[in-house]
């Protein structure tokens, strides 16, 4: 996910990025972030934070536990915002999507 | 969220935890039972001991896994969690059944009501796997996972007759050669198509690895399939025969195909670094390869000590190893989520793999090595001394596993 300097909401955007490197897939134990699992961060509506992001495989058990992570993360950050986590499977996801940093905590 | 919700943990747990209790129990009997390595498998201790290693252990663990997994197969959230609970009490009762009426040999009503109860277990399962698959877009992998489980059902259903006929003798052909094809069809038909399916879906994963040769997955399940089959059929109805070989040999192809896939996998794969679990996995696969060349010695040679390495081969090397790497690969991700699912991205909490001791399944694993090597050596070479110590060794693998499975399960939340 790329964020564009002209973007009115920029740094609102930057500060949720920061904040959902704390998130780590539990299997990859690498965070969302790097392993390129989030597409899109909405401020749009107010008072609401739109993530739409993947997952490494439709049904994952773990699912659940990493969309809890990413309101968990934000929540301290966002106090007075409504989180929704919006799991989509198009694009799907793919190794490529990984960084550089991602690829060299997995041993790439 | 929009997304599935994985299965309860009583649809999983409970095989996990029974599995690792089952496999200390079969390694102590086994010890017991240790001069059995030396004589005719159809012999009641060894049949119990097949048992506790078929049901109690393989089928056990594979079901909870499986249950874990079809949503993750199937893109689906599984059919009933509650299903799956009601499946473990109907194996577990069965199985125990089967397994002291096997013990002490005593042919009639608790062998064949065990045989009954596994039989409920597993249309159970049937049923629950189905109506998982129904609404999902059919790829190989989930047909694979599908075939498997008619292939158990056909195997239980042939085990009952059995049971029956031990008990009252009504069928007209030789009780061992039904027995060769009840065999067959639960390690060709179930274990062996069902662990070609998962391992198709989740190899490719766990090593980031993309193979494009779907069409050897295709031509896996063609053998396979024909293989056995026509093995079953030409059994049954014409006899035992060198036929036998052209059957072997579908099976043996269908096995290389998929092998071959896995392969192009692992060359292909991003990750280079491959944990213990995926170590386990490769020792499985290779006992696999050991158990295809013993087959292949059993058409031409015959001799019971063949048959015997042969069941260690498929039960001990391909299956257990094949267990020991998977649980430690989706355990600590259940008892994980238990305890930390609302934590998750707050605070610096454990990660799944914190939840076991690593160190410990390295050292299983040299031990199973050993243990694997030793007691087939005692085998081959009669030698009940190597027998006794690969049995000890055994018993050595089981524990450390079960302390593995009990530390995970005993987890205490540590914020």
């Amino acid at each position: 996910m790329e964020l564009q300097i002209n973007d009115p909401f920029f740094q609102e955007k930057t500060k949720v990025v920061d904040a959902l490197y704390q998130v780590l897939d539990p299997e990859l134990m690498v965070n969302i972030i790097d392993l390129g699992l989030v597409y899109a961060v909405d401020f749009a509506i107010d008072g609401k934070i739109l993530i739409k992001m993947t997952l490494t495989s439709q049904g994952c058990p773990l699912g659940e536990a990493i969309g809890q992570g990413v309101k968990n993360a934000l929540s301290d950050d966002f106090p007075n915002h409504n989180i929704t986590v919006d799991f989509v499977w198009e694009p799907q996801w793919n190794f490529e999507e990984i960084s550089a940093a991602g690829r060299e905590q997995l041993g790439f | 969220m929009n997304i599935g919700k994985p299965p309860k943990n009583s649809a999983v747990l409970p095989f996990y935890g029974t599995g690792a209790v089952f496999f200390l129990i079969l390694s102590i009997l086994m010890f017991v039972a240790a001069n059995r390595f030396q004589e005719h498998f159809f012999h009641p201790e060894t049949l119990a001991l097949v048992h506790i290693a078929a049901l109690g252990w393989g089928t056990m663990i594979i079901f909870g896994a499986a249950y874990q997994l079809m949503p993750v197969i199937f893109e689906k959230e599984l059919f009933s969690s509650k299903l799956a609970f009601i499946s473990f009490w109907f194996l577990l009762s069965g199985t125990i059944l089967l397994i002291v009426s096997f013990w002490y040999f005593k042919p009639g009503l608790f062998m064949i009501g065990g045989g009954i109860l596994v039989l409920i277990s597993v249309m159970l399962y049937n049923l629950n796997i189905f109506k998982t698959a129904a609404l999902a877009v059919i790829s190989i992998q989930k047909l694979f996972l599908l075939v498997s489980a008619l292939w158990l059902l056909i195997t239980v259903t042939v085990g009952i007759i059995l049971a029956i006929n031990l008990y009252y003798p009504y069928i007209s052909y030789n009780h061992l050669e039904i027995l060769k094809l009840h065999a067959h069809s639960g390690f060709v038909g179930w274990f062996l198509q069902l662990i070609t399916g998962v391992s198709s879906k989740l190899v490719p994963m766990f090593l980031f690895g993309k193979s494009n040769k779907t069409k050897l997955l295709y031509a896996a399940f063609s053998f396979q399939n024909i293989g056995l089959i026509g093995f079953i059929l030409d059994h049954f109805f014409l006899g035992s025969s060198n036929r036998v070989f052209i059957y072997f040999l579908l099976v043996a192809i269908g096995i290389l195909c998929w092998l071959n896939y896995l392969m192009d996998v692992y060359v292909k794969r991003v990750k280079k670094k491959i944990d213990i679990q995926m170590r386990y996995t490769f020792i499985s696969f290779l006992s696999l390869l050991g158990a295809l060349i013993l087959a292949f010695i059993i058409i031409i040679v015959s001799g019971n000590r063949w048959s015997i390495l042969y069941g260690l081969f498929v039960f001990l090397g391909w299956i257990s190893a094949l267990i020991f790497g998977k649980t430690f690969k989706t355990l600590p991700f259940i008892i994980w989520n238990i305890h930390y699912k609302n934590v998750h991205g707050k605070k610096n909490i454990p990660l799944p793999k914190d939840l076991y001791d690593e160190r410990l399944l390295f050292y299983q694993f040299w031990c199973f090595i050993f243990a694997l090597v030793i007691l087939s050596l005692g085998v081959l070479l009669n030698q009940i001394v190597s027998i006794k110590i690969g049995l000890l060794l055994w018993i050595m693998v089981a524990l450390m596993y079960a302390f593995n499975v009990a530390r995970v399960f005993l987890h205490k939340k540590t914020i």
